[in-house]
């Protein structure tokens, strides 16, 4: 038996091998580029003579990274757990509720994603100024909210229709109402979908560009995005070792996130449980 | 009475969110599309469908809208290809799985901005290290200009393009996979279905759903997707690798023609919109059945 | 209290949050292009110091990177959020005039205060007789050659004209190693003006008479030299994905042993390639000795909508000392706008840019025409084709200068 998951193993890693190697090449490439010295970053070599930890260090202290990254960590957090507040109510109502304007309601969803941000900025920035709101973090909590709900009320809808109504029935039957049984039933069945819809928008507000941009002003707001890529765009000439620095600084919370929350992605106990 | 109003009213946050971001920006373009505007979005003149007018005459427009087609079919088409069996093998149980599943969700740990300032750094002709890695492994003898014309810049963009859109997609995947419970294969086993019939007859039908707003929502996505090609050649050399958005970036922010772009951006809406509501209608169709 | 009621007081608070960030009224804002990591730590030490002499008045400084300042002007502009000041290239100065969206500065502007400038760097930003940006950075354009490679080749001197300077490239090309004479850059801003060096030498001008100058027999005879340096593999391979950063970088590691440029590549020399053994010379003669180089500047402009419009301006006058020129000059590696700022011997005594510096009253400047970005983009266009030979010289140029025409009308 563990000869034959041993083998499966084999085979499975040797067939995700070149997707691996392309996934990990530019990787590589930003790794090594920002361990390069100054005068050894525009050779295309793999193996550095020297290995430039300050880089790091340097990168750290002139870029002000740090308060931008605790401004990011801010900003996704918040819209990730404000979508999926308002995400879940709405794909539960479309999953288990008949009412008249319900694909309609789906296909609008849908429409909120079809202008890109680019175009959208104009508008928002009219509105948002119009309000008063500039420079506020706050606000583009909002608006990363607005542009992921589409995503995550279709794949928690997609994901709640899969989970059996008896399951549910048989909780009312033991006399449970509707809030308990969402809550201690529906919901903990719910946890792979709820973590993609919740790595996807924090993903996606965390490397949000061209709103930020527009929506702040002071530097002590800035995002990580508009540090790193300040660090690349237009500048006479870019330190290569330390943008790549920066890049990789800037994907290090992503990358714990989804270690830790890739677990969550298999149904848990759970749904055994219940049966 | 309860039962009518409570759907409303769980929807009711999110429709809300929702419009905020779509509708007044959508009314802004509207307007500026079909007025004479000035390169700081102040409205002049009513002109009606003039904007339109330019650029069904403008042969640059022309080519990005069908450029934007094949980039779109190319990098969709090619995602789902590839995600599908990496979501299989993913969802199996075997030795170094979570690592493997970290690995392949890395190229979403970096923006898509950055991702392709990479790229661009590592597709240099001289000290580029990709054409580093190829000439030391033998493959090449001499150094390729990768972003110097379009016939190579373009398949280049796509491969990056399906490279980060990959993640998403098992992901969404994954969640899907994840829906199906184990005992419906014991079954199925019992009853002797080998593995392909499996995958036929419960996999691929209970994955149904899921591959489709994958492949609507990476439709969108990438139909709208600017830092790609923005980054690695801006639609250049001499226009040949533009698409829909970076023609409308160049117009509205960089030449100031922002009537133009917003026309362009209206079509693109439309055709994003005919789109969708064709492959929505069809797969709700599908799923019924 | 309920949690209802709990949420409804999170819900004001919040609201409260939302407007309470409305900019102090003695609040100047400046909106700031980034050309280098020192840009914005200089401008927030130049603002602490403006200050503590001027208590009453607040600096806020706003850094965009550069790729995206149109991108920002234009959104803040629309909705009326702008800045007081901010950086603009000064080639896009007249669509700002004409639209009516900056102030005239003469006002303000005494004798002594201009009697600081550089005449050539103050002029560009003067249309219609009135001064409407104060040069905030200024460059010129010369060619640096790596005077190691001209050695190997037998070469002494950097060449005088285009025709020596071909003859140079061939006996580069001859030491066999991938080495390339003539660093061309083909690819993303300044392609055109790239152009431009050798249309100027063979006597062509970008615009004459209101017409666009790119069908005339100087530029098809550029396009020609140019395509014949890129056909004799004469430059570094495939051009056109060459940026100019892409080409200095080129330089700095002596693949192309010539790149025409700005005089902050000096500075980028000294700290990534140290070795590199190079000079300055000017941009070589056309075959009637004609000349040119490009001069650029950016201009700091004040927005006619500003409500601080004098504290705005005491700021312009606190920066444009000769003490905070000579600062920001030094780290950004620009030519000195300041007459008091060029005596100083960091710029006096340079070598490097003394070349500069001597190329100025040759100098071209972006003609004063509107859509500057529309006739830069049609030409960068036209000369890509041709480098990559997809349209021949003589009917690629002439369908440029007839759409140019049309933009300039």
């Amino acid at each position: 038996m563990m000869n034959r998951k041993l083998k499966r193993s084999l085979l499975f890693w040797l067939c995700l091998s070149p997707i691996i190697v392309v996934i990990l090449f530019p990787y590589a490439v930003m790794t090594i580029t920002s361990l390069k010295s100054a005068t050894e970053v525009l050779n295309p070599t793999w193996w550095p003579e020297e290995l430039h930890w300050q880089n790091f260090s340097e990168m750290w202290q002139t870029s002000g990274v740090g308060s931008a990254l605790a401004n990011s960590l801010y900003v996704s957090t918040l819209s990730t757990a404000l979508t999926i507040i308002v995400s879940i109510p709405a794909a539960y109502a479309l999953s288990r509720y008949e009412f008249a304007g319900r694909n309609a309601y789906r296909q609008f969803l849908l429409v909120s994603q079809m202008l890109s941000p680019i175009v959208l900025v104009i508008g928002l920035f009219r509105l948002v100024a119009n309000a008063g709101m500039i420079d506020n973090l706050n606000v583009l909590v909002i608006i990363y909210t607005g542009f992921n709900i589409a995503f995550c009320v279709w794949m928690l809808q997609s994901y709640f229709s899969t989970i059996p109504r008896d399951l549910e029935e048989a909780a009312w039957m033991e006399g449970a109402n509707r809030w308990r049984t969402l809550r201690s039933v529906f919901l903990p069945l719910a946890v792979p979908a709820m973590v993609v819809t919740a790595i996807f928008t924090f993903i996606n507000a965390w490397n949000e560009f061209v709103i930020a941009l527009t929506m702040l002003r002071k530097e002590e707001n800035y995002t990580l995005p508009i540090r790193v890529l300040s660090l690349v765009a237009g500048r006479y000439t870019v330190d290569w070792h330390y943008v790549m620095a920066a890049a990789f600084v800037a994907s290090v919370p992503v990358a714990i996130l989804f270690a830790w929350l890739q677990r969550y992605l298999v149904r848990g106990l759970s749904i055994g449980a219940v049966k | 009475m309860q039962r009518a109003t409570a759907p409303y009213f769980l929807i009711l946050p999110s429709f809300l969110l929702a419009a905020a971001i779509i509708l007044w920006p959508l009314k802004e373009i509207v307007s500026l599309s079909l007025h004479d505007v000035n390169r700081f979005g102040i409205l002049r003149d009513f002109v009606g469908l003039e904007h339109f007018r330019v650029l069904f005459a403008d042969p640059d427009f022309i080519a990005a809208t069908w450029r934007t087609l094949i980039w779109t079919a190319c990098v969709v088409l090619g995602t789902l290809i590839v995600s599908v069996p990496i979501a299989l093998i993913l969802n199996e149980d075997f030795y170094g799985r979570g690592i493997a599943r970290i690995l392949i969700m890395l190229p979403w740990a970096i923006s898509l901005t950055m991702t392709a300032v990479v790229w661009r750094w590592a597709l240099n002709g001289e000290s580029g290290m990709l054409n580093s890695a190829l000439r030391d492994l033998g493959v090449i003898g001499s150094n390729i200009q990768w972003l110097a014309e379009a016939s190579t810049a373009f398949p280049m963009q796509i491969l990056i393009g399906i490279l980060v859109s990959v993640p998403f997609t098992v992901t969404i995947f994954l969640g899907g996979l994840s829906s199906v419970p184990e005992d419906l294969y014991e079954a199925a086993a019992t009853e002797g279905a080998g593995r392909w019939d499996q995958f036929r007859l419960i996999t691929l039908p209970l994955l149904r759903p899921f591959i489709n707003i994958a492949f609507v929502l990476n439709t969108i996505y990438v139909f709208n997707s600017f830092p790609i090609i923005w980054v690695t050649t801006q639609g250049g050399p001499a226009n040949s690798t533009h698409i829909l958005v970076t023609y409308l970036y160049e117009l509205g922010f960089r030449l100031g023609r922002l009537g133009d772009a917003a026309a362009i951006s209206l079509i693109m809406f439309a055709i994003l919109l005919v789109f969708t509501l064709i492959y929505v209608r069809l797969a709700m169709r599908e799923e019924k059945a | 209290m309920t949690f209802r009621q709990k949420l409804g007081l999170l819900a004001g608070a919040s609201i409260v949050a939302f407007s309470s960030s409305a900019f102090a009224d003695s609040t100047v804002r400046v909106t700031i292009a980034e050309y280098s990591k020192g840009t914005g730590p200089y401008f927030q030490e130049a603002a602490k110091a403006f200050e503590a002499a001027n208590p009453d008045v607040k600096i806020q400084i706003e850094v965009v990177p550069w790729d995206s300042l149109q991108q920002k002007l234009t959104t803040d502009i629309s909705a009326g959020a702008n800045a007081d000041l901010s950086i603009i290239g000064t080639r896009w100065l007249l669509d700002y005039v004409s639209e009516g969206i900056v102030a005239p500065l003469d006002e303000h502007i005494k004798p002594e205060f201009k009697a600081r400038f550089i005449d050539t760097f103050l002029t560009p930003s003067v249309m219609n007789g009135k001064v409407y940006g104060l040069p905030i950075a200024a460059s010129a354009r010369a060619m640096y050659y790596n005077k190691d490679i001209f050695a190997k080749a037998g070469i002494s001197a950097p060449p005088a004209t285009w025709a020596d300077f071909k003859t140079d490239a061939e006996k580069i090309k001859k030491l066999g190693s991938e080495t390339y004479g003539f660093g061309l850059q083909g690819k993303e801003i300044e392609t055109d003006v790239y152009f431009y060096y050798g249309m100027w030498s063979n006597g062509g001008e970008i615009v004459k008479d209101g017409k666009s100058g790119l069908d005339s027999k100087a530029a098809i005879e550029t396009a020609k030299l140019y395509k014949s340096f890129i056909d004799g593999g004469l430059t570094q391979p495939g051009v056109t994905s060459y940026s100019r950063e892409d080409v200095q970088n080129l330089f700095k590691q002596g693949k192309v042993a010539t790149v025409i440029t700005a005089p902050f590549l000096s500075g980028q020399i000294k700290t990534e390639a140290p070795k590199l053994n190079y000079g300055v010379a000017p941009i070589p003669a056309g075959p009637n000795g004609d000349k040119g180089t490009y001069g650029v500047t950016d201009s700091i402009v004040l927005f006619e909508n500003s409500k601080n419009k004098e504290a705005a301006w005491k700021f312009l006058d606190f920066i444009f000392t000769a003490e905070q020129r000579t600062k920001f000059d030094k780290i950004e590696g620009f030519l000195p706008v300041n007459a008091e700022e060029a005596k100083d011997p960091y710029f006096a005594d340079n070598a490097d840019l003394k070349v500069f510096t001597s190329l100025l009253p040759n100098a071209r400047f972006a003609p004063v025409i509107p859509g500057w970005e529309d006739i830069a983009k049609t030409t960068s266009n036209a000369v890509q084709k041709i480098y990559l030979g997809q349209g021949e010289a003589e009917a690629t140029l002439k369908e440029a200068a007839a759409k140019i025409n049309a933009t300039l009308k």
